[in-house]
């Protein structure tokens, strides 16, 4: 293994990148990506900027949901790769200096795995109490059913074992007991197992739903916390404090706020309602719905760190909006029913703007630039389209689109062997989106990501700093300081498609000449007076705020420098 | 030159000075400049050494100042050593911003004192500054001793510093003065040293000697010494705190002060290093000590900030400057975690390479190039304490020898250019 020693909290400054093994790179032309194929494309990942890979399951899995039905947490899915293959792909990322964070059930398994296999037909066996198993389905009746459109309850009649097991997913992914000591137990040694080959963290998946209690929404309970943190204690006391976890709990902020704990819980959690918000502010072209949602998002502890992310591998949730809500994003971004998921919309991001590269600029500025680390989702970055017809979410999961070659240059199988087909649509097929053709164009959204996220990096303000949101006049202008020690950042941005002013109080820093970022170009001087700038439609502005005397502060290298 | 006295013509006031002073086996050079506070204690320690250590030799104190309005020279006088006061040229600019050694017109003021000495007859001079406040009497043996009995002809001090102190000197000026003229100085701009009359001599029969005004003259004579093969050693003394109200300490204007100085030198002596490939540790005097590691209260975030601001600022500026590739290369250098920021040694040994390039050429403004060059600094030193503040004392020296061996590895790319 190889890991470079940095900072305990690596997670604040970077910016994360989710990827699909199968869908990145196939290297072996199986038609399925593999680890293989990721190494070869680790060079682009570097050059677009990113700092820490998000694998979505690799792990041995039936696949019935894309490999979040774990069937052995030991071993790298055989149309992935090996370990070996997982391993040289490890290694390879940190020698080019990016961080590696796979994702993690922890909650349930696949029927599959031998665990439950033993459980379901042996109550004798040692994996008996491995799952939570009654005689009635009517126990911990108040636990919501999540998969409305799958499942009808939480519970199935499992006939080996003559009881029901509970599950909050889908049936076939039953969850595991951790009221039995040994499961956390196994759990932790599933941990230990990656951790020791360098890995740098976990995306624990479901963390909400580890304990059941009855009388309550089986969601959030205090005994969830406990085994959470005795997770993290462990892991921090055995690998020095730099691995991270990263929670996923599809909840309201301040029901996500315990998961940070006092630090000693999660490094980082998603930040689930602000997603929506984004989208729903970019089609009333106000800012109120993402000012409202930090308004209700509690402080958290310094080293803990939010997960941004416009899209990502499910649908775009809609859980945490109210029915009103949910009703205008239906009618604004899935007029098709077919685009409907559950509670969410399956679709990617360029397509859910319709394509609308100034606005996908936009809500990229605001990804990179709100109070949080970056997630971007493999793909979007050179605005990929979706598949809405393939079922499920796999029309968000199809191939990267690489290059106008064969399969996009994704794989030199036969088309007919993809796990997925490639996008061919007139719009958003491989022919008229693909890495190659952007990296030939300045003005591409490739182009302009790359100049994101490298500007993002000019301060550490945008991962580290305080928000204070302003408030000009002209609603559809949303205007943030992100402040950091010395440094202050300032983003104006235009949520509507017509040019817009706005009056800025920026009084507390009159006598500063704000420096655009992207452009370096120093503006005029900030005077008492509210500072006019117009913006064009939903264009936007990073400015450095520099006191004359910021340069004066000491290096600790001044007296003693020849 | 005469045996053992320089016919030199000195200034009408330096002659009468001289009047009734008997010739002598030592002399003491101490140059100031409103150094009231702290010229006492060197005196002292001047006599103390003398009677220690050369306590059978004749000894002449040598004091040259640059208009000190503060007494300076008559608290020498109060010392009760046999004295030469001299007063040489200051040049307006200096006065202004003293520079970082403390005295304007150093270079004048090495000269004249370097020529009463000989005038004198001393077989040795060694030359100590006026504001450091942390001298011992052992001092003026380390320095001498090697060029009395040893037939050393430039005793340069190596103090015993903090690791992360003199990153200038670590992390520029070492390196290039061993690439340039061959010779391993840990502290080339040391301020203090002890001199050979067979040096002095051929320093003072010099028709380049450097103008006065300029920050050149110690490295002129480390590389004249170099190049014609004197005998150059090192002296390991004590620790050096320096008790000064007049020293520039603005890092721009000392960055530009010591690095273009020796810009300067390699432009205007390119005789002194282009032949020269390799380098040599030099003779040690002295017990060398190792370099603190007590924690230091160091900005790394700032530093890297300061780098940062310099992409953002002066990118323009440096495309003039830097060679396509190097410039891309410190581009593309990761400031996005302080905590693990890093500058190769290679890249590094090129920057400093084309800055000095840029400096010969006089591609830009001068003084813009020499301060565009602070923010890459503040960068190499960032990386610098990134790599080694973890790590024991032995793992910063090995640091240190690798960038003097990049730059000595890279001076083909330098020379190729230079021509």
């Amino acid at each position: 293994m190889s890991r470079k020693p940095g900072a305990r909290d690596w997670y604040k400054d970077a910016v994360f990148y989710e990827i699909h093994i199968k869908a990145f790179m196939d290297g072996n032309g199986d038609g399925v990506g593999d680890f293989v194929g990721l190494t070869e494309r680790l060079d682009y990942l570097v050059e677009l900027g990113v700092d820490c890979l998000w694998i979505l399951p690799m792990y041995a899995s039936p696949l019935r949901d894309d490999g979040y039905d774990i069937a052995d947490f030991y071993a790298v899915h055989p149309a992935y790769g090996t370990l070996a293959d997982f391993q040289k792909f490890l290694d390879a990322a940190h020698a080019r200096d990016l961080r590696v964070i796979t994702d993690l059930v922890v909650n349930h398994t696949s029927d599959a795995h031998p665990w439950f296999q033993a459980s379901r037909s042996d109550p004798a066996s040692p994996y008996a109490d491995y799952y939570v198993w009654s005689a009635t389905d009517r126990r911990y009746a108040d636990a919501r059913v999540i998969f409305v459109d799958a499942e009808k309850s939480n519970w199935t009649w499992e006939p080996g074992r003559r009881a029901y097991y509970w599950h909050r997913f889908f049936s076939h992914q039953p969850d595991l007991n951790y009221d039995n000591p040994a499961v956390s137990r196994a759990m932790l040694d599933v941990m230990r197992f990656w951790l020791d080959r360098g890995l740098d963290g976990f995306r624990c998946d479901a963390v909400p739903y580890l304990v059941e209690r009855e009388g309550t929404s089986c969601e959030n309970l205090p005994e969830t916390h406990a085994l959470l943190k005795e997770f993290r204690a462990v892991i921090d006391r055995e690998y020095g404090g730099d691995r991270m976890l990263l929670a996923e709990a599809n909840q309201w902020p301040e029901d996500v706020r315990p998961y940070f704990g006092d630090g000693d819980e999660f490094h980082m959690a998603f930040h689930f309602p602000l997603m929506p918000r984004l989208y729903m502010a970019l089609r009333l072209e106000e800012r109120r719905p993402i000012v409202d949602i930090y308004t209700h998002t509690p402080p958290i502890p310094p080293a803990c760190q939010w997960g941004l992310f416009l899209r990502n591998h499910d649908e775009l949730t809609l859980e945490m909006v109210t029915n009103e809500e949910r009703a205008f994003m239906y009618y604004a971004y899935a007029q098709d029913p077919e685009m409907k998921l559950n509670l969410g919309i399956r679709r990617r991001l360029a397509p859910l703007l319709d394509n609308d590269l100034r606005r996908i600029e936009l809500l990229n500025c605001l990804l990179l630039t709100l109070p949080g680390s970056p997630i971007i989702y493999y793909g979007d970055e050179i605005g990929m389209g979706d598949n809405v017809y393939l079922g499920d979410r796999n029309g968000v999961r199809t191939p990267m689109q690489w290059s106008s070659d064969r399969n996009a240059g994704f794989s030199t199988a036969e088309e007919g062997k993809l796990y997925l087909p490639v996008i061919t649509d007139p719009v958003y097929g491989y022919q008229a989106v693909n890495v190659a053709a952007q990296a030939r164009q300045p003005a591409s959204l490739l182009a302009t990501m790359k100049r994101l996220i490298a500007a993002r990096r000019t301060s550490p303000g945008f991962g580290r700093g305080a928000v204070a949101f302003l408030r000009p006049r002209n609603q559809k202008i949303l205007a943030y300081l992100r402040r950091y020690g010395r440094e202050t950042v300032l983003i104006v941005a235009n949520l509507s498609s017509a040019p817009q002013p706005a009056e800025l109080d920026l009084a507390e820093f009159a006598g500063i000449r704000p420096v655009e970022i992207l452009g370096g170009t120093v503006f005029p001087p900030i005077q008492a007076a509210p500072y006019f700038v117009s913006l064009g439609p939903h264009g936007f502005y990073w400015f450095r705020l520099e006191r004359p005397g910021d340069a004066d502060e000491p290096y600790g290298i001044e007296s003693t420098a020849i | 030159m005469t045996d053992g006295t320089q016919d030199l013509a000195l200034p009408p006031d330096v002659e009468r000075e001289l009047d009734g002073v008997a010739p002598c086996e030592i002399a003491v050079g101490v140059l100031t400049y409103n150094n009231a506070t702290t010229v006492s204690a060197v005196a002292a320690v001047v006599r103390a050494g003398l009677e220690r250590h050369f306590a059978s030799a004749s000894t002449v104190l040598i004091n040259a100042d640059a208009g000190s309005g503060d007494g300076t020279p008559d608290l020498l006088v109060a010392a009760g050593l046999p004295l030469v006061r001299v007063r040489h040229a200051t040049p307006f600019a200096q006065r202004l911003a003293v520079p970082f050694h403390g005295v304007p017109g150093r270079g004048a003021a090495l000269r004249l004192t370097f020529a009463v000495a000989r005038r004198l007859g001393a077989r040795g001079l060694v030359l100590l500054e006026a504001d450091v406040t942390s001298a011992a009497d052992e001092w003026l043996e380390r320095l001498l001793r090697p060029v009395l009995e040893q037939k050393a002809d430039l005793v340069v001090p190596v103090y015993a510093r903090h690791r992360y102190d003199g990153t200038i000197t670590n992390l520029v000026l070492a390196p290039l003065v061993r690439a340039l003229f061959g010779r391993r100085l840990h502290q080339p701009l040391a301020g203090a040293g002890a001199f050979s009359a067979r040096l002095l001599d051929r320093l003072l029969a010099d028709p380049g000697w450097p103008a006065s005004g300029h920050h050149q003259t110690d490295l002129w004579i480390e590389g004249t010494a170099s190049a014609d093969a004197f005998a150059v050693w090192e002296a390991w003394l004590g620790p050096r705190r320096a008790e000064s109200r007049t020293r520039t300490s603005d890092l721009p204007t000392m960055v530009a002060q010591a690095v273009g100085g020796l810009f300067g030198v390699m432009s205007r002596y390119d005789d002194l290093w282009l032949e020269v490939r390799g380098s040599e540790p030099v003779p040690v005097a002295g017990v060398p000590v190792t370099p603190s590691g007590e924690p230091a209260a160091l900005d790394v975030d700032r530093m890297v900030g300061g780098f940062r601001r310099g992409l953002r600022d002066l990118s323009a500026l440096w495309e003039h400057i830097l060679a396509p590739e190097t410039l891309g290369d410190v581009l593309s250098l990761d400031t996005a975690s302080p905590a693990r920021f890093g500058f190769p040694d290679e890249l590094w040994a090129r920057v400093v390479y084309d800055f000095a390039l840029g400096h010969h050429y006089n591609v830009v403004y001068r003084d813009h190039l020499l301060r565009s060059f602070v923010p890459l600094y503040l960068g190499r030193t960032a990386a610098f304490v990134v790599a080694t503040r973890d790590r024991d004392v032995g793992a910063v020296e090995s640091h240190l020898d690798a960038v003097g061996a990049a730059f000595e590895l890279h001076k083909g790319y330098l020379v190729e250019r230079w021509r």
